[in-house]
């Protein structure tokens, strides 16, 4: 059973059509990665998934779930679909290992510690076990990511949603968020990635997704897409990112 | 004409009297104020049109109108539309609790918005109901931001508390007057008067830049 499935997806805001009858399935494991030109509604389409947009038309069942439910539904959605957004937003006012740990204590309900020590070991998966204690505003911007998606992790979801992670990041820090999602990928995660990073797109991606007017322009394997682009605009795209 | 100390020693009994009356009224009047104004600012900020609509209406009247009619209202008029009865008292806390509410709404609305968008995401996004994201993400860092302005309000109100003068209530302006009324030495009175409100208002301040100080401002 797919993991996600648009059927006929279509978003508006106010007259202006952005997701247009959109159908894509998504099946366990793969790590889709969605390129297009900016405001082509890729972080439209990533935030129907986890209901942060309102569908207008269509369905889109995530997880055997509709984001069409019951608030109650949209949050066991938001549980299974992780999401670590171009800004970080990390909660300010807590520590790394308080951001973390949050997740497990507030949503799935465990205990302080049961959460602290999660939160203690999703730390150290993603390298920052050294800076737990550390606020956010301490901290580089790879590693602000890199806590962001120990929090998203820290909540155990099936698939993990990311829009643009590394597009606020200084050349140099990209690599190291870069790697931790590469590490993810192999551990098995469902994943769909915004990303302007071809070689990350090659290097992980099972599938290349080009959007383009409120559409699914192009859709099959990375390689062959990057290596030989039929469609024209995506050929053009690609000039322009590379 | 000479400042005779010895009038204030005289009359410090019954001011203080009068301040520990104005400290009540005040502590009172905010605790309700508090109360009402995030009531009253949350459902600006997020409420339904119905909702909204109604602390949109609260807020304005109040904001449109002296505390004094306020007062006046809630002491001489309720009683004749409502059919009950008032002490000069309640009536005080009544006109704090609701004209303080007005103008703390507006500062929990306007602080709550002012949080980055991101992060309510970033709260929605891990499958929290929204009044939790409210409770646990939004709601600390909105506070931090509103001790300024909130503190700023607690000594207006506490200020205010001199205006219920006009319904009788032996709060601190009140006792200077009879005081005065009595002995004419309007010098050392409204000196003292002067005194002990700032000394109220400069604990009050004290309190919150400690307050401030001890939180981390974000
Ligand atoms: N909340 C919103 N209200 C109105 N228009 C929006 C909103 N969010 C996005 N849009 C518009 O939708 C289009 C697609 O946006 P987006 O999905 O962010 O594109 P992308 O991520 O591909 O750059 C853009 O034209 C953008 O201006
Ligand atoms: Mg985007």
């Amino acid at each position: 059973m797919s993991i996600v499935e648009f059927k006929k997806v279509t978003k508006r805001f106010g007259q202006v059509t952005i997701l247009d009858e959109v159908d894509l399935s998504i099946e366990p494991g793969e790590k889709v990665v969605l390129i297009g030109p900016s405001g082509s509604g890729k972080s439209t389409l990533l935030r129907c998934i986890n209901a942060l947009e309102e569908i207008n038309g269509g369905d889109l069942i995530v997880d055997g779930i509709s984001v069409k439910g019951s608030g109650r539904m949209v949050r066991l959605i938001r549980q299974e679909a992780g999401m670590v957004f171009q800004q970080f937003n990390l909660f300010p006012q807590m520590t790394a290992l308080q951001n973390v740990a949050f997740g497990p204590h507030r949503v799935r309900g465990e205990t302080r510690q049961e959460a602290r020590s999660q939160a203690l070991a999703m730390l150290a998966k993603v390298g920052l076990a050294d800076r737990v204690n550390n606020y956010p505003s301490e901290l580089s911007g790879g590693q602000q990511q890199r806590v962001a998606i120990a929090r998203a992790l820290a909540v155990k979801p099936k698939l993990m949603l990311f829009d643009e992670p590394t597009s606020a990041l200084d050349p140099e820090l990209r690599h190291e968020v870069l790697r931790v999602m590469q590490a993810l990928a192999e551990e098995g995660m469902t994943m769909i990635v915004v990303t302007h990073e071809m070689a990350f797109a090659r290097k992980v991606g099972t599938r290349l997704i080009f959007m383009e007017g409120g559409k699914i322009a192009v859709d099959g394997p990375p390689r062959e897409l990057l290596e030989n682009p039929q469609n024209p605009r995506l050929k053009e795209f690609l000039q322009h990112v590379a | 004409m000479t400042f005779d100390w010895s009038v204030i020693w005289q009359a410090l009994p019954e001011l203080l009297k009068g301040a520990r009356l104005t400290v009540l009224i005040a502590l009172a009047g905010l605790a309700g104020g508090l109360v009402i104004g995030f009531a009253a600012g949350l459902a600006r900020a997020y409420g339904n049109v119905v909702l909204n609509a109604i602390a949109f209406v609260y807020v304005e009247i109040i904001r449109g109108t002296p505390i004094i009619v306020q007062v006046m209202f809630i002491y001489f008029a309720l009683p004749i539309l409502a059919d009950i009865r008032i002490n000069p008292l309640a009536a005080a806390i009544i006109a704090i609790i609701v004209n303080a509410g007005a103008y703390i709404a507006e500062i929990v609305r306007g602080t709550f918005l002012s949080i980055h968008k991101g992060l309510r995401e970033a709260g929605l996004a891990l499958g929290l109901p929204f009044w939790k994201v409210l409770l646990y993400i939004i709601g600390p860092l909105a506070f931090r931001r509103m001790i300024p302005a909130l503190g700023n309000q607690f000594i207006v109100s506490l200020k205010d508390t001199s205006l219920f003068i006009v319904i009788g209530v032996g709060e601190l302006t009140r006792q200077g007057q009879e005081i005065m009324a009595a002995n004419f030495r309007a010098v050392e009175i409204w000196s003292a008067v002067a005194m002990l409100y700032l000394i109220m208002t400069g604990v009050l301040t004290l309190i919150l830049r400690v307050t401030e100080k001890r939180m981390r401002i974000l």
